[in-house]
């Protein structure tokens, strides 16, 4: 008997599960720094509010990265909804802080679907995942080299209006 | 056509040499390409069976379940959908796309 199932898709269903739920964690990602860019320009950082804007168009990337992946296996990707964006923050350093936790979130989701994979003998998806994998260290690297910055800068007097100028280091 | 998997009310076939699958409903035998497949999966997975138990959320303890870009219409009641839930877990097992029980072996 032909193996139609394994001639139409080349990864597992629980590899294609744990995407279709990884692409709904960059679409909450993306909505999320748009939020933040919306505080932002709204609370005059604006220099930061162009970082989260270039970040909002990021996240977006990735989850049609791996959108597209799953077309080109064969699966099912799932366009997601997104719902609870967080639109309150007591303080530009509480949204750096609320985007290292997240970037931090993120990297927990990918590393398990690695270590899940792995598991199911599933190279094609673990491969695939090695660029995510990379991707998150410079994405935490960023965030945190900016929370070290505020840190040496200080909130004090002009630091919040530095604190914004020099954001656009990070902006590419 | 080959016999995939069984559940109580619901067959899954492959047929090899039209390359696409067929379940049988009891009233009616429908013809799945796999994308289709994969659809009625996501759909059958995606319902929250705890919903059927409470009445808030599911009155009547019915799904509706639209196939294959809403050809076919279905009304299932909990038994049904549970058994459905489970012809498509062992069905993807069985067509060698799942590795759900081999994981749960170790």
């Amino acid at each position: 008997m032909k193996d139609i199932a394994r001639q139409s898709m080349s990864i597992k269903v629980e590899s294609m599960d744990m995407l279709n739920a990884q692409i709904k964690m960059e679409a909450h990602a993306s909505a999320l720094y748009l939020a933040m860019a919306s505080w932002c320009e709204q609370n005059g950082f604006f220099t930061s509010a162009k970082f989260f804007f270039k970040q909002t168009e990021e996240e977006r990337e990735h989850m049609m990265k791996i959108f597209n992946f799953l077309i080109d296996t064969g699966g099912n990707p799932i366009s997601p909804e997104v719902t609870n964006i967080n639109y309150d923050y007591s303080s530009i350093v509480d949204v750096f802080e609320s985007t290292l936790e997240h970037e931090i979130k993120v990297t927990k989701s990918i590393h398990n679907i690695v270590k899940k994979a792995r598991e199911l003998g599933d190279i094609t998806t673990e491969r695939f995942l090695d660029w995510f994998v990379m991707e998150q260290v410079e994405e935490e690297n960023t965030i945190r080299d900016i929370l070290d910055m505020i840190e040496v800068t200080g909130t004090e007097g002009v630091g919040l209006q530095m604190i914004d100028n020099q954001v656009a280091n990070w902006i590419e | 056509m080959n016999v995939i998997f069984q559940s109580t009310y619901y067959t899954l076939y492959q047929a090899t040499n039209e390359r696409c699958f067929y379940i049988d409903f009891g009233q009616k035998k429908i013809r799945m390409p796999f994308c289709q497949l994969l659809s009625l999966r996501h759909k059958v997975m995606s319902i929250d069976i705890a919903d059927h138990f409470d009445s808030d959320l599911n009155t009547h303890g019915l799904e509706v379940l639209t196939l294959c870009n809403k050809e076919h219409l279905f009304i299932l009641n909990t038994l049904e959908i549970l058994d459905l839930k489970n012809l498509v877990e062992h069905g993807f097992l069985a067509i060698g796309l799942s590795a759900q029980k081999e994981l749960q072996t170790y």
